[in-house]
């Protein structure tokens, strides 16, 4: 009986000790992320997605930090350049190979706007793709709404191609995530072709632009874009298409694609307007990322980019600049010197504190912290050591903390103004450009000489740089607008827009021209090299004519 | 004759019979009396069992350790028996006092190992496996218990990257680089809990430290076993007299070594421009010169032979070399044993905890960068009291910051473990192990309206943060395990078991500023404006993950000569893709102990040889949750709408293959005793494949939404040699000298890092820092080492005092004009070579220890040197070598290998000095007082502050611009047993 009782203690307890080893589940469970298979519940989480890519082309479009297409289009050309200014920005030499044109496969400004725009194209794949599996019904949305939705993303991938075939050239057409795998890249004029389709079939599904959709892409983008398609397609699909230019920007220009202000987009009277902190109500905007640090927290960061270190002490704001981007001497010398865009969207000279942060009457100036620590910091147009006397031109290697004209395009009111501080958008396409645009394809069909009609639409924009009296010897007539003065014009007009590039490439000077410290290149450098990173994984891709690897 | 006879024969017949009766009735035919002492200290053993065998008789000892027990013959054999200590079976004998010596059981004696899921003996083991007791720890104030063993075990990399910091830990890497993105550290188990708490243990609790230096011992531990295995077993109950232990120390740090800056009056003269009118010495500012650290701790032990205990108290006050950087702490370890159900139910179970209150704000590496940096003529204050901020690039006054912020933490970490073992039959035992450790902390940060980071961050408006953290192991194990022996010649003994580990970590934490007073600090956080205005931060997280195992291990031998060792371990984790949730790890190894061969038994010197080989499987899963699945991130806020709503894209590309890094590791080892065993040691090498390495590698893109995946793909190989070796020079009564000396020797190479899909051209590491980011200063590619500093090669300097680089032709041009194609590799930051040398010498009562220890072969890359050396970097204050040994160079820093150097080093690590007392009364058994010293000496080349860097992970030899004081210490302190 005993033994009987041990054996029921000591098997009852051995299987007690052995008994719990049961778990052998190893499923995950996700707490604060979630898992793409449990979304899409409703109108604001389709949403949601569907807004994905425009946040993200903060990182690419705007200079924000990141090198995108804003950075390379603008470093690459005869306007902007980030020198080195004493012992900071050197950047492994970056900034000095866009500015001379010696970038090779293997290179940040290669990778890197591939990489983030092909990325935000993803993501609009990814949104089609999801999208196009739900019955809308259920989520209590209609399937007009849902194609509305697809069209707009659809126009918003179809831009990101473009600026990939704007950089790139030959790049690879895919309109599924991961299918298929080792996609070749297509030739440019297919790449044009497949654009000009997909803005096409979907552009007329938009809405009209109109204030509740600022921020989107709306009937009045996908004509700019189309637009922008057609300018270019002399050197992107080697055909010219100036009739479809001057007609889409027609669309635009008769309101029927709708506008954030009125019936029918305006150009601005203040020159400062379209990139204000209120610039979401501007009638002569017709795309842009739409930004609200007060109630989104969400802001267009050009500090980083575009402003000196202390420069926030101006404009009483605690965000700092890592002192970057400047304006070349030679891209300031292009501004006459009554042209008011050279006194209002660049800044010159001492840079006066903002009365807030005054300890003192005499602590009007804000300081230097480099070459200039303690004394006012007073930007020159020089790129050069002024500090030990050094003459001359300048390079890009030779600069000071004060050195170069400055951003001012955009500001950023004060920070005690909550409701209006950094709500600045920034302006992807606005009138001005479809002014110029439509110009150019009339100059352009006319042989390359101007019309009167040129003339007026460039004169209209061009009209509030100058006062009244200077206007009277500023305006152009036919002969004075030359196709030459028209890409100086186009630069002063949309400087710091990321839009240089291009409009050098157009009119070929982009591998032929000289400017400050840089000298011709080879033609090759008008389209990037397809990417390294790219280059070894896909077996299928072709390097662009010209590069290695 | 024949009737006497007979009478006679009948007569004693009846006697013998009568006797035998008396005998087996009264049991009082010999008495035997004796004492029970410790073999070791020689103190009497009170609670011992002794039993005579076969019988039911029994006694135990009383409290001066003596006994007296009646047996019935001369060959009556007794079993004296107490727990923690090894039984004894005597044969009772004709005389009639037994004084019996007892040694403390198995876990505590040399020759028993640590081994996971139980305990080998030494002679048995078939890896590479070290074993540290407490006595040959590292003397003095130990910050970690890594400390205690740091350059003790071949091929175990410890590093203080912070000094002597105590709220920094150790890096610990075992046997090279193995991994690119997994974990880098050992697994480290305490009493069986797997992934335990270091904080958890207090140097004076420490029993033994274990080591499974190669795979095919680590193998038992799975996906978690790449790194090492360091099994730590603290002090447990024994039964016996109650017994108290007490044990303090001081210990005070003194800088070693600052670095030489220009001071006020140099500055000056250099630079007239930037003369503030002051004299200040930032570096002094910031060190807290009247250090003293504190520690005391008192056990108590005792029991009977069927429970006992044992339970320690401590409080800890650690002050480091800065100011505003210290941690106070206490607590306390309870262990309590009882076996029942006729000894066939045994339970140990554990309670520790600490409770530990640090200041995180002072000792930042921020700081140390400005007191070099820092314009030393600028005063720290004004006139008006108000602080001196000087306003060059990235400056800050570091004095302003100690005073006018705030950031501590407040921390419980807590342990319980219990667990419950049943001898079902003989030599077969059934266990079930559970333990949580909890570790939880707050953490409070506040930065005054009108200090700097408030102005310039916050527009004056203050910055108060709160958060807390907490995370839960859970471990629960059932094991089985059979020894036994057959025929005297097959020893067999195996465990198998079952282990589950479920570990989730919770994250809180909210920051608010606009406040429009100091007086709440972060008392009350809502208070401020930004919360109003949105700005306010505020977020939390859930993250958790689980391993299932099923594992087993059988060890064989046969006479102790041949022995033989297979594991296999079948793991699952969460972490892992869909396809691959479960892996095998199996290991297999085998020992010759050639020494018991007839040929080599009873050779006068070579009194042991035993040959190791062994080959393991282990995996690394040391990678954050969730990374196989397609999660939507969070990417800003847009309109929607008319409102600004988060959006949601996929964050990642999905990977469901997923899987552990696999490390498959071959180990041959050889032990040898010789001379009477006066020196002996061990020598192993190892060569370490690992594949399928974690990383994010490049991916096609498009088709993919992003460019990267996690996955499996490259290997790296390791290889190397360990050697130990252990000399008794001297062993005399008064006098005895033993020396032991460690040394190893590894490579760690990049074989591969693509595959069909993904690749990675190069991996880069040690980032630049601004100003000038000049780009990684670590490569790492195909065919590589790692850790090769990747860059240009200097050539002088022009006379205006640029730079001059080597082109890939040999012709010297100016930086603009290198190319990627002149780079080149020009240094490797791991060292190549570890050694230790450790001297014990004791005269009479006096103990001596003195541990050098080093590292060679390698080059350290000098930050302060590239960045402070040079005159361009005034406006801020400059090193004296940028006007001397920097002098001809004008122009901002490049990096090339200009600012290499070497970085090989021996340090006098520790030494201590201590004298025993001997008392004759009763009251006091022991008592020792010491001093001890460490990081006395260091023999170098280089020139920075202290050539030992961060040289485990895969960014190495880097001497950054910012640090934390390298100090010297030195202890005062005392145990005492009663």
């Amino acid at each position: 009986m005993k033994i009987m009782q041990k054996k029921y203690i000591i098997w009852g307890l051995a299987g007690l000790l052995t008994g719990a080893a049961s778990c052998t589940n190893l499923d995950e469970k996700v707490y604060s992320e979630i898992p793409a298979d449990n979304f899409y519940k409703n109108r604001t989480e389709v949403m949601a997605a569907v807004l994905r890519p425009f946040t993200h082309a903060n990182a690419w479009a705007a200079p924000t930090g990141q090198v995108g297409y804003w950075r390379v289009s603008e470093l690459s050309a005869d306007q902007l350049a980030w020198p080195t200014k004493g012992r900071h920005g050197f950047d492994n030499g970056d900034w000095i190979r866009l500015h001379r044109h010696t970038w090779i496969a293997n290179d940040n400004n290669t990778w890197n706007p591939w990489r983030l725009m092909y990325w935000g194209l993803g993501f609009c794949n990814n949104t089609i793709k999801d999208l196009s599996a739900i019955d809308f019904k259920t989520i209590g949305m209609t399937d007009e709404e849902k194609a509305s939705i697809i069209a707009e993303t659809k126009v918003l991938r179809a831009w990101h191609y473009l600026k990939l075939m704007d950089l790139y050239g030959n790049i690879p057409i895919v309109t599924e995530v991961g299918i298929p795998t080792s996609p070749p890249n297509a030739p440019r004029a297919e790449v044009w072709a497949f654009i000009e389709k997909e803005l096409r079939e979907n552009v007329d599904l938009l809405p009209k632009l109109q204030p509740s959709l600022v921020g989107r892409v709306t009937r009045a983008g996908g004509y700019a874009m189309l637009a922008e398609l057609y300018l270019n397609a002399q050197v992107w699909a080697g055909t010219p298409k100036w009739d479809e230019c001057v007609a889409a920007c027609n669309k635009i220009l008769d309101g029927s694609c709708g506008s954030l202000s009125g019936a029918a987009p305006a150009l601005e009277t203040d020159m400062m307007k379209p990139f204000a902190t209120n610039n979401a109500t501007s009638p002569e905007n017709l795309f842009q990322i739409a930004y609200d640090y007060t109630v989104g927290n969400f802001r267009f960061g050009f500090q980083g980019d575009l402003w000196h270190y202390v420069q926030g002490e101006a404009y009483n704001s605690a965000f700092r600049g890592n002192n970057g981007i400047v304006v070349i001497p030679t891209a300031y010398d292009a501004f006459a010197a009554n042209d008011l865009r050279r006194t209002n969207w660049l800044l010159i000279g001492e840079l006066k504190k903002h009365p807030a942060l005054r300890k003192t009457v005499a602590d009007s100036l804000v300081m230097g912290t480099e070459e200039y620590n303690g004394k006012p910091l007073i930007f020159v147009k020089e790129i050069r050591k002024n500090s030990t006397g050094q003459t001359g031109e300048g390079t890009m290697m030779d600069g000071e903390e004060n050195s170069g004209a400055r951003f001012n395009k955009y500001q950023t009111d004060q920070q005690t103004n909550t409701a209006q501080y950094c709500n600045n958008d920034f302006v992807l396409y606005r009138l001005a450009e479809i002014y110029y645009n439509k110009a150019e394809a009339l100059m352009r069909k006319n042989g390359n000489v101007a019309t009167q009609e040129a003339v007026d639409l460039v004169n209209e924009v061009r009209k509030r740089a100058f006062s009244a009296t200077d206007w009277v010897t500023a305006s152009y007539t036919i002969p004075e607008l030359t196709l030459d003065e028209f890409l100086a014009e186009r630069g002063r007009e949309f400087i710091f827009e990321g839009k240089r590039r291009a409009d050098l490439i157009r009119f070929g000077k982009f591998t032929t021209a000289t400017w400050w410290d840089h000298t011709p290149t080879a033609a090759k450098y008008n389209v990037f090299p397809i990417p390294y990173q790219q280059m070894v994984l896909n077996k299928n891709l072709k390097q662009n004519e010209g590069y290695d690897q | 004759m024949k009737m006497r006879s007979t009478f006679s024969m009948r007569m004693s017949w009846l006697s013998f019979l009568m006797l035998l009766t008396t005998s087996l009735t009264y049991a009082q035919s010999i008495t035997i009396k004796g004492k029970v002492i410790d073999a070791k200290d020689n103190t009497p053993l009170p609670g011992v069992t002794i039993r005579v065998v076969g019988t039911t008789t029994g006694t135990s000892t009383v409290a001066d350790g003596t006994y007296s027990i009646s047996v019935p013959n001369a060959t009556a054999q007794l079993e004296f028996s107490y727990i923690g200590y090894e039984p004894i079976v005597l044969t009772a004998g004709s005389n009639p006092t037994l004084n019996v010596q007892m040694k403390l059981s198995s876990k505590t004696l040399d020759d028993v190992v640590v081994v996971g899921y139980g305990t080998l003996k030494r002679k048995e083991i078939t890896n590479a496996v070290s074993s540290i007791k407490a006595e040959d720890f590292n003397a003095g104030g130990a910050r970690s218990p890594m400390d205690l063993v740091q350059g003790k075990v071949p091929g175990l990399s410890i590093t203080r990257v912070n000094g002597n910091n105590p709220n920094a830990s150790a890096s610990v890497q075992m046997r090279g680089i193995a991994t690119l993105s997994g974990a880098v550290a050992p697994l480290i188990v305490i009493d069986g809990v797997p992934g335990g708490n270091l904080d958890l243990l207090q140097q004076d609790d420490i029993a033994s430290i274990d080591v499974l230096r190669d795979g095919s011992a680590a193998a038992i531990y799975g996906t978690r076993g790449t790194g090492g295995v360091i099994l730590i077993t603290t002090k447990k109950g024994r039964s016996g007299d109650p017994q108290y232990n007490f044990a303090s120390y001081l210990q005070t740090d003194a800088v070693a070594k600052r670095p030489e800056i220009l001071n006020a009056d140099e500055f000056r003269k250099l630079s007239p421009a930037n003369d503030m009118g002051g004299n200040t010495d930032v570096y002094n500012e910031l060190i807290n010169k009247q250090n003293v650290s504190q520690y005391y701790t008192l056990n108590a032990s005792g029991g009977t032979d069927k429970s006992n205990y044992r339970g320690a108290v401590f409080f800890n006050r650690a002050e480091g070399i800065a100011k505003r950087n210290n941690r106070t702490q206490y607590g306390g370890r309870l262990n309590f044993n009882q076996v029942g159900l006729q000894g066939k139910l045994t339970m140990q179970a554990n309670l520790v905890a600490n409770f530990n209150k640090a200041d995180l704000l002072g000792g930042s590496a921020g700081d140390f960068e400005q007191a070099v940096q820092r314009n030393p003529t600028a005063p720290i204050r004004n006139a008006d009291g108000s602080f001196v901020e000087t306003s060059a690039f990235n400056n800050f006054n570091p004095v302003a910051r100690l005073e006018q912020e705030l950031s501590e933490r407040d921390q419980q970490t807590i342990q319980g473990d219990g667990k419950l073992s049943l001898e079902i039959l003989k030599g077969l035992r059934v266990s079930a192990f559970g333990a949580i450790v909890k570790n939880t902390w707050n953490d409070r940060q506040y930065r005054l309206r009108n200090s700097n980071s408030s102005k310039q961050s916050y527009e004056g408006g203050g910055y108060a943060y709160k958060g807390n953290r907490m995370e839960l192991d859970q471990t629960f194990e059932t094991t089985i395990d059979y020894n036994t022996t057959i025929n005297e010649d097959h020893t067999i003994s195996a465990v198998g078991g079952y282990s589950y580990f479920y570990n989730t970590v919770e994250q809180f934490s909210a920051n608010n500023s606009g406040f429009l007073t100091d007086a709440f600090q972060d008392w009350n956080l809502g208070n401020g404006l930004w919360r109003t205005l949105g700005r306010a931060g505020m977020s939390s997280n859930k993250v958790d993950y689980k391993l299932v195992a099923f594992f087993a291990r059988a060890n064989y031998s046969f006479r102790q000569k041949y022995f033989a060792q297979v594991i296999i371990r079948r793991e699952g984790s969460s972490k892992f893709g869909e396809n691959n949730k479960w892996a095998n790890f199996p290991a297999a190894s085998v020992g010759w102990a050639i020494s018991e061969e007839d040929f080599l038994k009873g050779n006068r010197s070579i009194n042991q040889l035993k040959l190791r080989v062994g080959y393991g499987v282990t995996g690394n899963s040391g990678f954050t949750s969730y990374n196989s699945l397609v999660l939507l991130g969070t990417g800003g806020a847009y309109l929607q709408n008319g409102s600004w709503y988060e959006t949601f894209g996929p964050s990642r590309n999905p990977n469901p293959d997923l899987r552990w890094e696999k490390k498959g590791e071959w180990n041959v080892g050889v032990d040898f005793g010789l001379f009477n065993n006066r020196i002996s040691g061990s020598f192993d090498v190892y060569q370490r494949d690992t594949k399928d390495l974690l990383g994010t590698f490049e991916t096609q893109l498009p088709p993919f939404v992003t460019n990267t995946i996690y996955t499996n793909v490259g290997s790296i190989r390791n290889r190397g040699f360990e050697v130990v070796l252990s000399g008794v020079v001297v062993q005399k009564k008064d006098f005895g000298y033993t020396t032991d000396i460690t040394f190893n020797r590894q490579r760690n190479e990049v074989l591969s890092l693509s595959n069909e899909l993904y690749r990675v051209d190069r991996l880069t590491y040690g980032d630049l820092p601004s100003p000038g980011n000049l780009g990684p200063a670590i490569r790492v590619v195909e065919g590589g080492q790692m850790g090769n500093f990747y860059g240009k090669r200097f050539a002088g300097f022009d006379d205006a005092g640029n730079w001059l680089f080597y082109k890939k032709d040999g012709s010297k041009v100016l930086a603009g004009a290198i190319t990627e194609d002149d780079l080149g590799v020009i240094g490797n930051g791991v060292p190549k070579m570890m050694f230790s040398w450790n001297n014990n010498l004791r005269y009479k009562n006096w103990d001596l220890t003195l541990f050098w220890r080093g590292k060679l072969g390698y080059d350290i890359l000098n930050l302060k040197e590239m960045y402070f050396g040079n005159q361009t970097w005034i406006p801020n204050n400059v090193l004296k070598s940028a006007i001397t040994k920097h002098a001809a160079l004008k122009v901002p820093a490049q990096y090339s290998d200009y600012y290499l150097e070497p970085g090989g080093f021996v340090k006098l690590d520790n030494v201590a000095l201590g004298y025993n007392f001997k008392f004759r009364g009763n009251y006091i058994r022991n008592m020792r007082v010491y001093v001890a010293g460490r990081n006395l000496v260091t023999i170098t080349d280089y020139s920075g502050l202290d050539p030992e860097l961060e040289d485990n992970g895969a960014t190495t030899g880097i001497d950054g611009r910012g640090f934390y004081p390298r100090t010297r210490s030195y202890t005062l302190g005392l145990t005492l047993g009663f």
